[in-house]
């Protein structure tokens, strides 16, 4: 009964207080003030009757004061007075509700200095360290139990108080309220009251944690995932030595809601997870499929660091273990399904192959034996799939991964050895077999000048050295002494006839060697002479074998090849597109024909100026050529591609010719169809030994490269492009979605070039339908292939045809306008 | 691509980023060049100290001896004294104008080149149908000892002049071979003259010309030794062959000849070498018709002189006392003198 009858006295006298507030006689008011404050204060009022205020009262005082806020009385209080019962109010109750109040306040007031006062009181609210209070209220229990709704609403509030701030206040906001200096204040809010718990459960009382869990989840949900990550090193520092820490952590990170476990997660990964998460993985399967499965597998954005933190979290504890291993099963199913070696970005494959080699480093030799016949076909199929690829990337991963994995496995005699280049990405696959870099990152102040003194003696040393360096003949400067090579006996052939006997008949290596080199200039020279022999040479080089090991032997006769093709044009380019669809030829050979083709058309597409730049130009092809061009493919693709993006700026920007340039006839133009419509015959004609269709993709994507390349030198024949820019695209549709991405990145090369090289008007008349059934599937590779290349070419093609059709729709001169 | 990458590295290795990065200096050109010696050159030889214009003696393979103006660049003079025998060596006395030349007549002749003058003041028989060229030290202002092989084929004689009185024969008792080079010498550290000799075998020998007696024997070479030379200041010398090799070797406090390696050329076979006075530099005159210059102290590759069209024969540095215009000339057997100016900037 006597609660009841406190409980009315309390509600009788706020609701007379609060009457008298609002009323605008303000004589009252202090003392109403002091009333309402008494109730706050442990000293004049029983717990009964507290708690009775706090729970039912206190934000309708609040509200009542807010909207008091514009009254004449609260203008005629003191400074002093103002701040100790007007402000007081806010910053001595419930901090929950306090805030809650502020921000509605805040979200109502127009901008006026009542709008300041808030905002001042708010400031306030956060220096005074009112968020830890609000935590550690949720951490007892002492708040009110609220309802879902409230708690939702205060979560939302909490994690996006800069932006409600910022909102209303532009750019007069207070630093205080940024999110740079916000959310650190609550994050070092949470740390104390995850102090003040680890504190409180030493004395034997019940904490919650969930408030907390609840706010982490969420800030990390909206993407503040940078609190977790200032306060992971306190906290692993913190559970470092510390049990009862370690078990609040364990228990903040197993409340935290489903939906913002992934979230929270990524944030904290690069962090030490294991003292700090435990064994969450274990306990939540929400944090378990985060943790072997999508971070391995369906993410790949992340830093290698961050695969060794969570493989190395796995492998650290007996009872994770299991997951590693289940992890490592799926982890090679991905890595060796021929499938995905297709069909996704190359980034995810060496993110897997990483994933890969850290957790089969990670395993004990135990583990190993056991799975041993897992990774052995593994092994088997991921390495063919990974050889089969066209793409040199792809090939070398799976060589080194290869190699990683069966030195592993320990077959001393059947270990794997590839040759490939070493760059860095292959440095770091291979580094990731060295398992100790794996463990947590501990601090390590104090060690980094471990030796000031060793530095000094090194550099006097150096600097000793560099002095009795500089007193000897250093000082003088050496010339260039690349020119002092062997003098070789016999002296190169001077003559075509002899050149090309050499070539045939020579078994001495030397005579060889010149004339091979001799083979170049002197076609060039003797173009009369050249054309008598042009294509019995052009069989000779094409079957030509490196049998002496002659440097640069592979530059040298595609040079001479290119001279006889660009010479005597139309019966070489029509012998070797003959040979290229004939049989008994290795895929190398058909490749130099494509080359040499290639070549001959772009040197034939330059405009012929005087002797000594054809000469410069010839070198710098020559030059520009890599060396060992033959194993790299891509390389050789990427340089012809550089050169046609440079030449493609150039024409769309319509740029300006240098006004001395002369006009001079196209060599090119009038040749282009040798060079384009015989490859486009018989290429659906498999052979036995050449399957263009099939399985010589690699030859197939050149060969469509080629084409583009012929189709966009064809930019100045108008007479001739037409015609082969649809006979391109007829001739592409068939293999638009090929399976190798190397052949796709040759069809929208090609479709690149025929939107280039085709004049617009054509482009409506000639192609018409097929145009737009082309647009809709740029559009579907410019949204999903998963070659990143592949994609961008699609994207460029399309802006191609978009300005080809816009300039044509808009040119009232146009002929298919008239039409 | 390799050049670009090393630069990059500046911090770590200054002196070697700064060499490659020089190293695309193109090799130079000769200054210019003197024709018309209407033979293979064997010998060349500079005077250009004092006030009268600068000269270089030439011995051509079809027996002149040309002496060229070095400001005019023409020949002051053409003396054919060897009855058109292929003149091995030429070289001037530094008190008197006195020139001496060997030929393959088997004479040693001394010419005056006082005033204008060209008179045979004397001449010597050796009766060596050798390559072996001569070697003379100038002991006083006046005399002078000479030292050339004999007659027979390992034998070498060493005579003072002017007064031509034979001090003594150098015969070793090993079988060596023919002699190929000689080179007589004065050290600091003995009172009587050195000379080192070249052998057909590979061998260099080391004599002490008052006791008659070898004080060392090194092989030097697998084929034999075509050329050599010593620096006296350094007690360094260097000697060539018909092989890729250049043989370098000391002479230490007793007289001990030490091999020390060498450098390897790109193409065999070495006709002469000769080490700039100041001792920086060493250029090698190359059948493979290259002259090549090393640094001298650590006979580092510096250039490759690219010019004659046929073996070069003879290599000299001049003697001017002005060090920037100080030149090398090379004699090559096209028929031609190229004359350099290389590393004079200090």
């Amino acid at each position: 009964m006597e609660s009841v009858s406190d409980s009315d006295s309390v509600r009788l006298e706020v609701s007379a207080c609060l009457r008298c507030l609002s009323s605008s006689d303000s004589s009252r008011n202090i003392t109403v003030l002091q009333t309402l404050l008494s109730y706050l204060d442990e000293a004049s009022h029983g717990a009964a009757q507290r708690a009775q205020f706090s729970r039912s009262h206190y934000s309708r005082t609040l509200r009542v004061l807010i909207t008091t806020i514009e009254a004449d009385w609260v203008h005629r209080l003191t400074a002093r007075q103002r701040e100790e019962l007007w402000d007081a109010l806010f910053l001595r109750g419930p901090p929950e509700q306090a805030l809650l109040v502020l921000l509605e306040a805040i979200g109502e007031l127009s901008p006026s200095t009542s709008l300041d006062h808030v905002v001042t009181i708010t400031e306030k609210f956060l220096q005074d360290g009112r968020l830890t209070n609000l935590l550690w209220s949720y951490c007892v229990g002492s708040a009110q139990s609220d309802s879902p709704q409230l708690r939702e609403t205060l979560l939302g509030r909490l994690s996006a108080l800069p932006d409600i701030m910022a909102n209303k206040l532009h750019h007069n906001i207070s630093p205080l309220f940024l999110p740079q200096q916000y959310y650190p204040l609550l994050a070092s809010a949470m740390l104390t009251a995850l102090q003040r718990t680890c504190q409180a459960l030493r004395d034997n009382i019940n904490c919650s944690l969930a408030f907390v869990s609840q706010t982490l989840g969420k800030l990390c949900l909206q993407g503040h995932g940078l609190v977790l990550a200032a306060m992971a090193p306190r906290l692993s520092a913190c559970t470092r030595s510390d049990m009862v820490w370690q078990r609040v952590c364990w228990k903040l990170f197993e409340s935290i809601p489903q939906r913002s476990m992934e979230c929270v997660l990524t944030a904290l990964v690069p962090e030490s997870l294991g003292r700090i998460v435990g064994n969450l993985v274990l306990r939540n399967k929400k944090a378990e499929f985060v943790i072997t499965h999508k971070l391995l597998l369906l993410q790949y954005k992340y830093e290698t660091g961050v695969l060794r933190t969570v493989l190395g979290y796995l492998a650290a504890d007996r009872d994770r273990r299991p997951l590693l291993i289940q992890v490592l099963r799926c982890i090679c199913q991905a890595w060796a399904n021929p499938s995905a070696v297709k069909h996704t970005p190359m980034e995810q494959q060496l993110y897997v192959s990483k994933a890969l080699l850290l957790s089969v480093s990670l395993l004990k030799d135990q583990e190993l034996q056991d799975l041993r016949s897992e990774l052995l076909q593994c092994l088997l199929g991921g390495m063919q799939s990974h050889l089969d690829s066209s793409v040199l990337r792809i090939r070398c991963v799976g060589m080194v991964v290869g190699e990683c994995l069966s030195s592993r496995m320990d077959n001393a005699d059947t270990k794997l050895k590839f040759e490939y280049e070493q760059d860095e990405e292959t440095r770091e696959l291979l580094s990731l077999m060295t398992p100790s870099g794996w463990c947590e990152p501990e601090p390590v102040d104090g060690k980094a000048h471990k030796n000031p003194l060793n530095q000094v003696s090194v550099l006097q040393h150096n600097i000793i050295l560099t002095f009795i360096h500089k007193s000897s003949d250093d000082e003088l400067t050496p010339y260039d002494m690349t020119e002092d090579q062997e003098v070789s006996q016999t002296s190169p052939p001077r003559y075509l006839r002899d050149c090309l006997e050499s070539l045939m008949s020579s078994e001495d290596a030397m005579r060889v060697e010149l004339s091979l080199k001799a083979a170049d200039p002197l076609v060039r020279r003797n173009a009369f002479a050249a054309r008598e022999i042009s294509v019995q040479m052009s069989k000779v080089l094409l079957h030509m074998e490196d049998k002496y090991n002659i440097q640069g032997f592979l530059i040298l006769r595609h040079a001479a090849m290119v001279a006889l093709a660009v010479t005597d044009c139309i019966p070489v380019t029509q012998y070797l597109t003959t040979e290229f669809y004939s049989l008994n030829y290795s895929l190398r050979q058909r490749l130099d024909m494509l080359e040499v083709l290639v070549a001959a058309a772009q040197e034939l597409s330059l405009p012929t100026t005087d002797k000594k730049n054809s000469s410069i130009i010839s070198a710098l092809d020559v030059a520009e050529l890599p060396p060992f061009q033959g194993h790299d493919p891509v390389h050789w693709r990427q340089v012809v591609e550089k050169r046609i993006q440079s030449k493609t700026r150039r024409i769309s920007k319509g740029a300006s010719q240098p006004a001395t340039a002369k006009a001079t006839p196209n060599r090119y133009a009038p040749v282009a169809g040798y060079f384009f419509f015989p490859l486009l015959k018989n290429y659906d004609k498999p052979e036995v030994t050449f399957d263009l269709l099939g399985s010589d993709h690699l030859v197939l994507g050149r060969l469509i490269h080629s084409l583009g390349l012929f189709m966009h030198l064809a930019v100045n024949a108008p007479v001739v492009s037409p015609i082969m820019g649809s006979a391109l695209l007829d001739f592409v549709w068939t293999v638009r979605y090929h399976t190798d991405q190397m052949v796709r990145r040759g069809v929208l090369f090609a479709v690149c070039s025929v939107f280039l090289s085709m004049p617009s008007q054509n482009l409506l008349l000639d192609l018409g339908d097929m145009l737009f059934e082309t647009r809709t599937w740029l559009t579907d590779v410019a949204e999903g292939d998963p070659d990143a290349d592949c994609r961008s070419l699609a994207v460029q093609s399309l802006v191609l045809l978009d300005k080809s059709l816009k300039k044509q729709l808009k040119d009232p001169q146009s002929p298919s306008l008239e039409s | 691509m390799l050049k670009l990458s090393v630069a990059d590295d500046a911090n770590v290795q200054p002196l070697a980023s700064l060499n490659d990065h020089r190293m695309s200096h193109p090799p130079p050109s000769p200054i210019y060049t003197l024709r018309g010696a209407g033979g293979p050159l064997n010998s060349l030889h500079f005077r250009c100290y004092g006030e009268d214009a600068p000269l270089l003696f030439s011995g051509s393979g079809k027996g002149c001896i040309h002496i060229w103006n070095l400001n005019t660049r023409r020949t002051n003079k053409v003396i054919e004294g060897h009855s058109g025998s292929s003149i091995i060596w030429v070289c001037t006395k530094r008190s008197k104008d006195t020139l001496i030349s060997q030929g393959r007549d088997m004479q040693i002749c001394l010419w005056d080149l006082g005033e204008g003058r060209c008179d045979l003041l004397d001449s010597v028989w050796t009766g060596s149908v050798g390559f072996c060229q001569c070697s003379m030290l100038e002991t006083s202002p006046i005399s002078s000892l000479l030292a050339f092989a004999g007659q027979q084929t390992e034998e070498i004689k060493i005579i003072e002049l002017p007064s031509k009185i034979q001090i003594c024969t150098l015969m070793p008792v090993a079988k060596v071979g023919m002699v190929m080079c000689i080179n007589l010498f004065q050290p600091d550290s003995c009172p009587g003259p050195l000379l080192l000799a070249g052998y057909e075998e590979g061998s260099l020998l080391l004599w002490d010309v008052t006791q008659q007696s070898i004080l060392s024997q090194v092989k030097a070479h697998p084929d034999p030794v075509m050329c050599l030379t010593f620096d006296p200041t350094r007690l360094r010398g260097i000697s060539g062959s018909s092989e890729k090799n250049l043989s370098s070797w000391k002479l230490d406090e007793k007289n001990n000849l030490q091999l020390q390696g060498g450098v390897t050329l790109a193409n065999p076979g070495v006709s002469q070498l000769c080490i700039r006075e100041d001792g920086k530099l060493l250029a090698s005159a190359g059948w493979d018709s290259r002259v090549r210059v090393f640094g001298w102290k650590k006979l580092r590759p510096l250039a490759v002189l690219q010019y004659h069209t046929d073996m070069v024969l003879s290599v000299a540095f001049s003697d001017h006392q002005d060090p920037r215009q100080r030149l090398m000339a090379a004699g090559s057997k096209d028929q031609r003198i190229s004359l350099w100016s290389l590393y004079n900037e200090s």
